[in-house]
């Protein structure tokens, strides 16, 4: 007692070696997770990338479905408000109208004309009123930003003049809501049919990881198709959506209940379950309360990890067309888009959203892998 | 020996019964979709004018063996499949073995090319990447391997397709040129063939190398710091032929534990890679079969080969490793 009042430092030492001891599982992984930069990059943009997803109705504009079209501005360019022109400056950032016309000058052809006058300005406004949208049953229709004649596209437009910035982000939403069905039907399933598995042994799990086997041999995208056939047309894009998010997930989980299994092998012979045992808690109970808990954070990491494949297959699906269909709007339905010559050469703006995905993908991988790595307790002592 | 053949005998049961496990389950599956091939014959000739009663579809159930029980159908199917017979389609009306035939064969050669290209690069740039110190090297691979991930097979194929149509005026689509469609078997049929293949290979093999680089890096970075390893170094290997005879052949063994799910993931990008290429062999079926025309037939008898094509290199790579490894050697014959 003495020896720590005379020596602060080492009383602080012992707090913080004390703080180390004590420390939760999730306390020590968040430790390790902050250290790794990459990792925390990803986590942002992650953060970003899903908020924006699910405020998409806010954050942009208009309607991602057809009924948001702009009939006057149809495969047209991304607009970018600008503040200065040969008419001189103005505080509030602005952009150009543009009227389609045909006349005996352009060959009797559609062709979009920018009117640059200062009439024609069209101002930016933050908060205006827009289409309507719900939040938790309560209608809404302010939007982050809008213009005040005519409309406004980032970047840019369609074939049938659906806003792609729009779109963009409720694909976002749509595909990350599609991923987390599919990993969470997935990760029942996985915890049941791992949990039994690994819980029990015996000939039980040697009939589970015979199934889990067979399943994990049939390549899973013809699976998908073979399942996704089956969707009649007449069916809704709700129920649509609905089943390709159970089908993704019906045929996730082998590897996790893999893992699971292996992990509850191991964790079943130590002897706080043994105690358990013999205090008289239920398989069930045993499963749950003092199982489970000691590797939590590894299922996280793994369900993270399972993420974006979810993602990709939903959009492998949905790019062949046997996924999502419009007026759902996935970023596989907009990569469908990207399919022609014609897009390259004349209206690059179409890839906008590949960027996109491919930001929400490597943003998964690397928060996954940033904390695989903060969860594996040897990670340090490897290096 | 004895037990070294019962251990096979006992695989081999096991690879026919997950054979026999995913059968079920493709036919449940094939029969789950709405109408069958007595409907199907005769909505076709419905439409070449014949007037059709109900009568008449169930004569012609019975005529198909439609009527018969449910798991005795499956034994009939099963039966004919391992003798790679697969019945008719009903919905273009052609024996499907003659029609999948050599486009299979073409299908499983482009992914066990793009298999063994990923390997090829991955073992080497793997191990590479396990014992380099470079910071920079083991960054810029991980970012490379990352981008395999996220840059999807049909986006890469799509953009290659692309360029090469607007910078150099070739499409690179098909497998073949007009004038070998057709053709039979001959040398220039082959160059030909291999001018065209290069590149489904490449893109199929992309996401694949990247996923192995992974996977031979962390196995061989666990490998590397275990003791035997120091106590080798210690005894004066160094270099090359420390890293290949001890930690390599370790770290290798999981691999070539994993090259049918290896397989299986390659599989899964090639339907979507034929459609992007126009590849008309058994992946751009599969599309066909399911996407436009329902054909429950073909699906099947796809997936079905596509498995066994897997079960078989699970197989065959575990009796490799029974073999080449000491440890499984002597766990399977008892020490």
């Amino acid at each position: 007692m003495t020896d720590q009042t005379n020596s602060p430092t080492t009383a602080s030492d012992q707090k913080l070696k004390e703080a180390y001891f004590t420390a939760s599982q999730r306390q020590l992984i968040w430790q390790r997770f902050k250290k790794n930069k990459s990792a925390l990059i990803g986590a942002w943009v992650l953060i970003i990338l899903i908020l924006s997803g699910i405020f998409a109705p806010f954050l942009t504009p208009y309607d991602a479905t057809i009924a948001g079209r702009d009939k006057e501005y149809m495969n047209g360019a991304p607009e970018i408000p600008q503040f200065c022109d040969d008419n001189g400056c103005s505080a509030r950032p602005f952009i150009y109208t543009t009227e389609r016309t045909r006349s005996i000058e352009t060959n009797f052809r559609w062709v979009t004309e920018v009117k640059t006058g200062l009439e024609d300005r069209r101002y930016v406004h933050f908060f205006v009123e827009g289409s309507s949208y719900k939040y938790f049953g309560i209608t809404f229709n302010t939007h982050l930003f809008g213009v005040d004649k005519g409309q406004v596209h980032l970047f840019g437009t369609d074939s049938t003049g659906k806003d792609i910035f729009s779109r963009t982000f409720s694909a976002i939403n749509t595909s990350m809501a599609v991923g987390t069905i599919g990993v969470f039907i997935a990760f029942f399933m996985a915890l049941i049919i791992g949990g039994v598995a690994g819980y029990y042994g015996g000939w039980i799990d040697s009939t589970l990881q015979m199934i889990t086997d067979t399943v994990r041999t049939i390549p899973s995208i013809p699976l998908f198709m073979a399942l996704a056939a089956f969707i009649p047309d007449t069916w809704s894009a709700e129920s649509r959506f609905f089943f390709i998010s159970m089908v993704l997930g019906l045929i996730g989980w082998p590897t996790l209940a893999r893992r699971i299994r292996t992990h509850l092998l191991t964790e079943r012979n130590q002897e706080y379950v043994l105690a358990a045992q013999l205090c008289g808690a239920k398989a069930g109970h045993v499963i749950r309360r003092h199982l489970l808990p000691s590797f939590t954070s590894y299922i996280i990491v793994d369900l993270v990890i399972s993420f974006p494949y979810m993602v990709l297959s939903e959009t492998a699906l949905s790019f062949i067309g046997l996924g999502l269909k419009d007026p759902v709007n996935s970023l596989g339905v907009m990569l469908q888009n990207v399919t022609s010559a014609d897009v390259l050469l004349n209206y690059q703006w179409y890839f906008i959203p590949v960027i996109f995905f491919i930001a929400l993908v490597l943003a998964f991988v690397f928060v996954g892998d940033g904390l695989r790595d903060a969860a594996d307790p040897y990670s340090d002592s490897k290096k | 020996m004895l037990q070294f053949s019962k251990f096979v005998a006992v695989r081999a049961s096991l690879a026919v019964l997950t054979l026999l496990l995913v059968s079920f389950i493709v036919f449940t599956l094939m029969e789950l979709v709405p109408g069958d091939c007595a409907e199907r014959y005769l909505s076709f000739k419905n439409s070449q004018g014949a007037v059709i009663t109900p009568a008449d579809i169930q004569a012609e159930r019975v005529r198909l063996g439609l009527d018969q029980p449910y798991v005795k159908r499956w034994a009939f199917w099963v039966a004919n499949a391992f003798r790679g017979e697969f019945g008719d389609s009903c919905i273009l009306r052609l024996n499907i073995s003659q029609l999948l035939g050599q486009k299979f064969w073409l299908s499983l050669g482009l992914c066990l090319s793009a298999l063994v290209l990923a390997y090829a690069i991955a073992i080497p740039v793997g191990i590479l990447a396990a014992t380099s110190k470079n910071a920079l090297l083991n960054n810029s691979l991980r970012l490379v391997s990352y981008l395999g991930l996220a840059l999807p097979n049909f986006l890469l194929a799509l953009m290659i397709m692309l360029f090469s149509t607007i910078w150099f005026g070739e499409s690179l689509t098909g497998l073949f040129s007009k004038e070998f469609r057709d053709a039979a078997w001959n040398w220039d049929r082959v160059k030909d063939f291999l001018g065209h293949a290069w590149l489904p290979i490449f893109i199929l093999g992309w996401s694949a190398t990247a996923f192995a680089i992974q996977t031979v890096r962390a196995l061989m970075s666990d490998e590397i710091g275990k003791l035997y390893v120091t106590a080798a170094a210690a005894r004066g290997v160094s270099g090359r032929r420390l890293l290949m005879r001890y930690p390599a052949r370790h770290a290798l063994a999981p691999i070539i534990n994993s090259l049918g799910f290896d397989l299986n993931r390659i599989f899964n990008e090639l339907p979507v890679v034929a459609l992007i290429l126009t590849l008309t062999e058994a992946g751009s079926l599969l599309i066909e079969a399911l996407a436009r025309s329902n054909d429950q037939q073909l699906a099947g008898a796809i997936i079905f080969l596509l498995t066994g094509s897997i079960v078989t290199i699970n197989f065959v790579t575990d009796i490799l490793l029974a073999v080449t490894d000491p440890r499984v050697r002597r766990s399977i014959v008892g020490g």
